[in-house]
């Protein structure tokens, strides 16, 4: 049987590849974007940080026994998340949004459906759809987060970590983040598990190419 | 195994196939498949890219006798292909993935295998490249049969910029046609070089004006045609003359996976400043991928030249031979 993470890779690299070669995608990775684009980003952003951990959680309550070693994974990685969504905070100051508008800001529905369907899957299609979740947004994150960064400070003149530690911190630290989530999932061999997490993958990857396509 | 169809039925099964990034068509009276790949936006070996072109050659191996000539271009003007897929790369090496490696560059080597072997399925093979070829993208043209390049066209290894080296046939295939001499330069200087640098290695059989390479298809494959079987029993000859073995391949593979997952963070920023310039070139800009290795070779020769330390040392003094001639080499005075 092949491990579980080399599947994932295949079963959904279109999906990435989709996010990718999003013209959005494409050209905020390689010119930057706008000041007011970036903003916007980084609101859409705040609210799938703020949401993260709560749907890790949701999730871990309902893993079964048999998946313990998932429950554990989630507690970890759940303390090292912890109060990121102040990073984006910050970088939203840096660029001129005050704290009180990124916590009244109102996501945006692309925002909505995948902070929804992160909590419905974990709830009622599978609790461990959350590794999709993680494995999307990690992917995102380690692959293209250098490169988005670097384009960001370019594009907006921006120094040193100011107004992207968000972004550019997640890059580094989540490519630690891959190595242990490959691990973790390698333990996963029923197929209807697989599945489930195949599925999130696939909406958490499309949800999050419609929300830098609306901003 | 599948009985052989009807050729009929085989003709049918082949280009009635949907495909997202291959374009087929079909010449009946020379029994020529043409195979134009659109991985776009980004032309490289993307999984998918490459699943669909291992299922062109798969549907022409299940129905022998019927595809005469197999002839590979590229539909993205001015990219033949970037080669590998760096975000995956980037993303298993990250994840410290040595099966998926090691699972992508076997599917690498399972295309030069077959065409390794399309003399002996009786298919004559023929590429156009008419724009940039990096990496992987000139591995996939050295099995063809006969190599075409339009003038412009550019193609080197530039892996060893970033601390690797193409490992799916690079070096066999360049040892065969061209000499060790030549291969030793090529994989690991990581420079680019113009078609008529590749035709004097012997790398490129022809080299046609841009935008001639339509015609110079339809002319080598038709003064091929007539002489067919004896051409295809001479390349088969050839190949037994100089074989290459795919546990050889499979080794290699292996290799550049294991060395892949040494790279460092300077070697995977270094990478993703190539598929960031390929991503510019796709949104427009006139510089890409190419520029952006020039650039590195600079970067590297200006280093050179403060610290003295060429690598090379005088024996490499002809300046026209060595790279593109406004690579890191051509722009230092007094070599």
């Amino acid at each position: 049987m092949m491990p579980f993470f080399a599947d994932l890779v295949m079963r959904t690299d279109e999906a990435r590849r989709g996010f990718e070669t999003n013209s959005v995608v494409l050209d905020a990775v390689a010119r930057g974007m706008s000041v007011e684009r970036y903003r916007a980003l980084l609101l859409e952003l705040y609210h799938v940080v703020w949401h993260f951990n709560p749907v890790c959680a949701a999730a871990a309550s309902r893993i079964p026994d048999s998946h313990r070693q998932i429950r554990y994974y989630l507690y970890e990685h759940m303390q090292e998340e912890s109060g990121h969504e102040e990073w984006v905070m910050s970088d939203l100051e840096a660029i001129g949004v005050a704290r009180d508008s990124t916590v009244a800001h109102s996501p945006a529905m692309h925002t909505l459906s995948l902070n929804g369907y992160n909590y419905w899957a974990a709830d009622r299609r599978d609790p461990c759809s959350v590794l999709g979740m993680m494995y999307a947004l990690e992917v995102i994150a380690s692959v293209y987060g250098g490169p988005f960064s670097s384009a960001i400070r370019e594009s907006l003149l921006l120094e040193g970590e100011r107004g992207v530690s968000f972004i550019s911190s997640h890059a580094t630290m989540d490519a630690e983040h891959m190595a242990s989530l490959r691990t973790i999932l390698n333990t996963i061999v029923d197929e209807p598990t697989r599945d489930a997490i195949v599925e999130s993958t696939l909406v958490n990857f499309h949800h999050v190419t419609r929300i830098f396509e609306a901003i | 195994m599948r009985p052989p169809a009807s050729p009929a039925d085989g003709l049918h099964l082949i280009l009635g196939r949907k495909y997202k990034y291959l374009r087929l068509e079909w010449t009946d009276e020379l029994a020529m498949l043409r195979v134009r790949t659109c991985v776009k936006p980004i032309q490289c070996y993307s999984l998918a890219g490459l699943t669909e072109m291992q299922r062109v050659l798969d549907d022409i191996a299940e129905n022998p006798g019927l595809v005469r000539h197999l002839v590979l271009s590229s539909d993205v003007t001015g990219v033949f292909n970037f080669g590998g897929d760096l975000a995956l790369f980037v993303l298993l090496v990250r994840a410290r993935d040595l099966d998926s490696l090691r699972m992508y560059g076997r599917r690498c080597i399972d295309m030069v295998w077959w065409l390794e072997h399309a003399a002996q399925r009786g298919v004559h093979t023929t590429v156009l490249v008419q724009g940039d070829t990096l990496g992987g993208g000139l591995e996939s043209v050295l099995p063809f049969h006969k190599v075409i390049f339009e003038r412009s066209a550019q193609a080197g290894f530039p892996e060893v910029l970033f601390n690797l080296f193409p490992g799916m046939g690079a070096w066999p295939l360049t040892i065969r046609k061209a000499g060790f001499s030549v291969a030793n330069d090529m994989v690991l200087s990581g420079r680019l070089f113009t078609a008529d640098q590749l035709h004097r290695r012997s790398l490129v059989d022809l080299v046609v004006e841009d935008g001639e390479g339509e015609l110079a298809i339809d002319a080598l494959v038709r003064s091929i045609d007539p002489r067919l079987r004896g051409t295809l029993a001479a390349l088969h000859a050839r190949r037994m003359a100089a074989p290459i073995t795919y546990e050889s391949l499979q080794a290699v593979v292996d290799l550049w996976a294991e060395t892949a997952l040494t790279l460092t963070t300077r070697d995977l920023r270094l990478m993703e400043r190539l598929a960031r310039a390929q991503v510019r070139k796709v949104g427009g800009d006139e510089e890409g991928a190419v520029e952006e290795i020039k650039r590195i070779e600079l970067d590297t020769a200006w280093g050179e030249l403060r610290t003295g330390n060429t690598q090379w040392g005088d024996e490499h003094a002809h300046t026209e031979e060595r790279g593109t001639g406004v690579t890191a080499w051509g722009a230092l005075p007094g070599r």
